[in-house]
């Protein structure tokens, strides 16, 4: 189809105008109010750059998953997974019933490392056992980030430290 | 601003080139403030970006934030907003392009996720809109290649002075005076005079 573009005001290489700048600016309020960005998600990037770590590894999430539970009223588990380059991080959440979480965490390929959860108040950290696996049996639900640095007592030298995202537990 | 000139520039201040790039720097000297400023004005469009590729809202998520971790490391190679917003937009394509190719359709759904999932072919329609205005411009943007609306939708959110940046950065053909309107604009416009919303007769069109 070839519709008719007698002035030249429909070609493509036709000088951006005042007409296309509004177009433009009415497509940006219809995607804007059909499909806004969440309102709370700018607040969690702030709260993952607060690590400011040049050095670190970014873990991207690779899975989601929910088990929901039988028993009605109570919260489902979910088992997240991220993947660095160096390491793949899986995480189980559950909820304690009280404003927290019970998170359990292996790593692997296992190793020793040291685990810091950044939450909104103070961070916690645990180590992990040899067969890389870690746990924080009450975390408060809000914002977490993990941040796996090297094991004070483990091999020393090449292992850069590895963020995640920010969670929402 | 000369508002007699081929190409108006409303609603964006004329320093903001200036601010942005001042960000960049206090951001690079460790300044959070500052770093969350840039995150509150740029994390809108390439939002856009993530749910342009056809990401769902929770994939979308993850790819905003591991986008903003990654731009950390690199900030030290951007100097300008257009090379910011430029970078900021081609990452956020590659990881939803990588999110995408991973599979994570494929995990159990629950009807909130499903429900994030855009449809390229349906998507437009399905937006509530009220306005018969509003609905024809929809409608025109469905009839678009989905190529075309992508890039519409991204290019829509860029601010104006970072545009030509942009355009680059997603192989949009540069004028030779200056940003010419793109073929995706033009075939938009000529689906609004199709159907009635823009008298397409060069007075600059009306409604």
């Amino acid at each position: 189809m070839k519709p008719q573009d007698t002035a030249g005001t429909t070609a493509g290489d036709g000088p951006f105008d005042s007409l296309d700048a509004e177009l433009l600016d009415q497509i940006r309020q219809e995607y804007a109010a059909a499909d806004p960005i969440p309102p709370d998600l700018p607040e969690r990037i702030k709260f993952s750059l607060q690590l400011r770590d040049l050095e670190a590894e970014v873990a991207r999430l690779a899975a989601r998953e929910f088990q929901p539970l039988a028993s009605r009223g109570e919260e489902q588990s979910r088992t997240i997974t991220f993947d660095s380059d160096s390491l793949t991080i899986m995480i189980r959440i559950d909820s304690n019933g009280d404003e927290t979480v019970r998170v359990d965490g292996w790593l692997a390929p296992p190793q020793r490392r040291e685990i810091e959860m950044r939450t909104a108040t103070s961070p916690l950290t645990a180590l992990t056992d040899e067969q890389g696996r870690f746990a924080f049996a009450s975390v408060p639900c809000g914002k977490a980030q993990l941040i796996v640095r090297p094991a004070k007592d483990g091999p020393s030298g090449s292992s850069r430290s590895v963020v995640t995202p920010a969670l929402v537990l | 601003m000369d508002e007699s000139g081929p190409v108006t520039v409303p609603a964006q201040r004329p320093d903001r080139g200036a601010r942005i790039a001042g960000l960049v720097g206090e951001a690079k000297n460790g300044s959070e403030q500052a770093l969350g400023q840039l995150v509150a004005d740029l994390s809108p469009l390439l939002w856009q970006v993530a749910r342009a590729a056809g990401l769902g809202t929770d994939d979308a998520e993850d790819v905003l934030q591991t986008v903003w971790l990654r731009l950390v490391s690199h900030l030290g190679d951007i100097h300008t907003s257009g090379a910011l917003t430029a970078w900021l937009v081609t990452t956020t394509k590659r990881e939803a392009w990588r999110v995408r190719a991973a599979g994570r359709k494929q995990l159990p759904v629950d009807e909130g996720w499903l429900a994030g999932v855009p449809d390229q072919a349906a998507g437009c329609e399905e937006l509530a809109i009220t306005d018969d205005h509003n609905r024809r411009l929809w409608r025109a943007l469905g009839r678009l290649e989905p190529r075309c609306q992508e890039l519409l939708r991204i290019i829509a959110f860029v601010p104006r002075p970072d545009y030509q940046a942009v355009a680059d950065e997603l192989g949009i053909p540069r004028g030779s005076v200056g940003p010419t309107r793109g073929r995706c604009l033009a075939k938009l416009r000529i689906l609004l005079a199709d159907d009635g919303l823009l008298a397409d007769d060069g007075s600059g069109g009306g409604r």
